[in-house]
């Protein structure tokens, strides 16, 4: 008897061994470590931006119990991920997977290393989605939250799949739940991170608010609000690109801005420098306005 | 991938039904009753030293027996005792080996949860070690188990997926984290304690 039991509990500790080397300590607060994963080549190691208390005397602890000291390169306190550099030890950085086959319901586990050895907890997808923006403003490219008990210590870890690959990193900090940033996201700030030192993010100097566009309107474009410009910044973006008090934003790029939310995730790093065509509702007629993004300081 | 789930409930279900033979109930007069744990045949039963306080003690089996429990020994520091009870032929648990228990490794505990005869709950290893967050320090290993103690699971058997003993629930620590004493730590108490009640 116990062969199923057996197996899965087998399978579960060999996913936690085989995963284990790329799951490092941080050590860049008072209490106690946290987690981070060996990210890419070069020593690149991710872990949560809310572990890092400090920006210096910062060091990783490896599986072979080496301690190693680390740089910080730069955070990213809106998406919750700090990057860091160890120099003069071989890592191996983590295997990826992608979202495409995961389901709610799959069983996944949260892996740390706040001690000396890798620690594990298991758990099931409890809900997927699309993006999402956190209470600070970043954006996160599928909302994904599990039941797996973060233990202390573990933010900065991997939440890994049935497979032992990485789907993400583990936060306790963004929500009350435990949710995953995933790995697509995690790229693209680790990206921008090693290119500018920082989240770089598009600024057009507006203040707005959602009105109800006009019947026809709503209909001809399938978009029921546009977002009203209740205050325009002296010397922004949005006045030297012609933007006035009392324009409608329509669109932004060729992508509709119907809610707040949506000029927000549109004003990322890729636009950042670039002349876009922003569509406005000005008197009853639309219009089209060119305006180059600036960079929010 | 039904068929697997389903055998999976349904070795849960065998194993649970054979662990839950050796767990007993441990009242402990007016400090309220705990669980324990049959280790020898013979009578020797297993409990927490927090479960174990009152000096009458008495222990019910599963199969409706009943019988007065003696205190042979207890440490308080490591939240262990050990109980012997007049009676024969106990179905013991199969010991099983705490020190190879791995990270992600399932585990099943059983005791008496706000008072629910025999409840189950189920989760992963954690981890082991002394130095684990959240733990007392005693400077012994302590066994961090991803599932659900409730007082009443104290003293009650934590077994691993072939539902052989590796812990003694004994404290939980968050509505989602245990810690049992694991069972290399019990045996070195029993030699330790009942070495010296021979003496």
């Amino acid at each position: 008897m116990a062969n199923v039991v057996e197996g899965i509990s087998k399978e579960l500790a060999s996913i936690v061994e085989a995963a284990g080397p790329a799951v490092v300590r941080v050590e860049g607060r008072r209490r106690l470590p946290a987690s981070g994963i060996v990210w890419s080549e070069g020593g690149i190691v991710v872990t949560a931006h809310h572990v890092v208390e400090r920006e210096d005397r910062l060091s990783v602890g490896l599986a072979d119990d080496q301690q190693v000291d680390a740089e910080l390169v730069g955070r990213d306190p809106t998406t919750d991920l700090a990057v860091l550099r160890v120099e003069g030890v071989g890592l191996s950085p983590a295997a990826p997977a992608a979202l495409d086959d995961l389901s709610v319901g799959h069983l996944v586990l949260a892996l740390g290393r706040p001690g000396r050895t890798v620690q594990a907890t298991l758990g099931i997808v409890s809900a997927l989605g699309t993006s999402w923006r956190t209470a600070a403003g970043g954006t996160i490219d599928r909302y994904l939250q599990t039941d797996v008990v973060m233990y202390p210590g573990f933010s900065g870890g991997p939440l890994v799949n049935a497979e032992g690959k990485v789907l993400g990193l583990n936060t306790s900090a963004l929500r009350g739940v435990s949710l995953s940033i995933p790995n697509s996201t995690v790229d693209r700030i680790v990206e921008s991170i090693l290119s500018h030192g920082k989240v770089q993010r598009g600024y057009l100097g507006v203040g707005v608010q959602p009105v109800k566009l006009p019947e026809a309107l709503a209909e001809e474009l399938g978009q029921e609000t546009g977002l009203i410009l209740i205050s325009v910044e002296p010397g922004s973006p949005a006045e030297a690109g012609g933007l006035t008090l009392g324009d409608t934003l329509l669109s932004l790029h060729g992508d509709p801005v119907p809610r707040l939310d949506d000029l927000l995730s549109l004003l990322s790093s890729e636009l950042v420098g670039e002349e876009v065509i922003v569509r406005v509702l000005r008197g009853g007629g639309v219009r089209e306005q060119k305006v180059t993004i600036g960079e929010r300081q | 991938m039904t068929s697997m789930l389903q055998e999976f409930n349904a070795e849960s279900a065998l194993l649970a039904e054979r662990v839950q033979r050796s767990l007993v109930r441990v009242e402990s007069g007016r400090w309220g009753a705990g669980a324990g744990t049959i280790w020898h045949s013979e009578g020797l039963i297993l409990t927490n030293s927090h479960v174990a306080r009152s000096r009458r003690l008495r222990v019910s089996l599963p199969d409706g027996r009943r019988a007065a429990a003696r205190l042979l020994a207890r440490s308080r520091d490591l939240d262990l005792a050990a109980l012997t009870v007049q009676l024969n032929d106990l179905p013991t648990i199969e010991l099983g080996d705490s020190a190879t228990l791995q990270p992600g490794h399932w585990v099943m505990a059983f005791g008496h949860p706000w008072g629910v005869q025999g409840a189950a709950t189920a989760g992963v290893v954690i981890g082991q070690g002394g130095q684990l967050p959240e733990s007392p320090e005693f400077g012994r290993d302590w066994l961090a188990v991803g599932l659900h103690y409730r007082p009443g699971h104290s003293g009650g058997p934590l077994v691993d997926f072939s539902g052989r003993l590796v812990g003694i629930n004994t404290v939980m620590v968050g509505p989602d984290v245990g810690l049992a004493v694991p069972v290399h730590e019990i045996k070195r108490f029993l030699k330790h304690s009942l070495q010296r009640a021979a003496a």
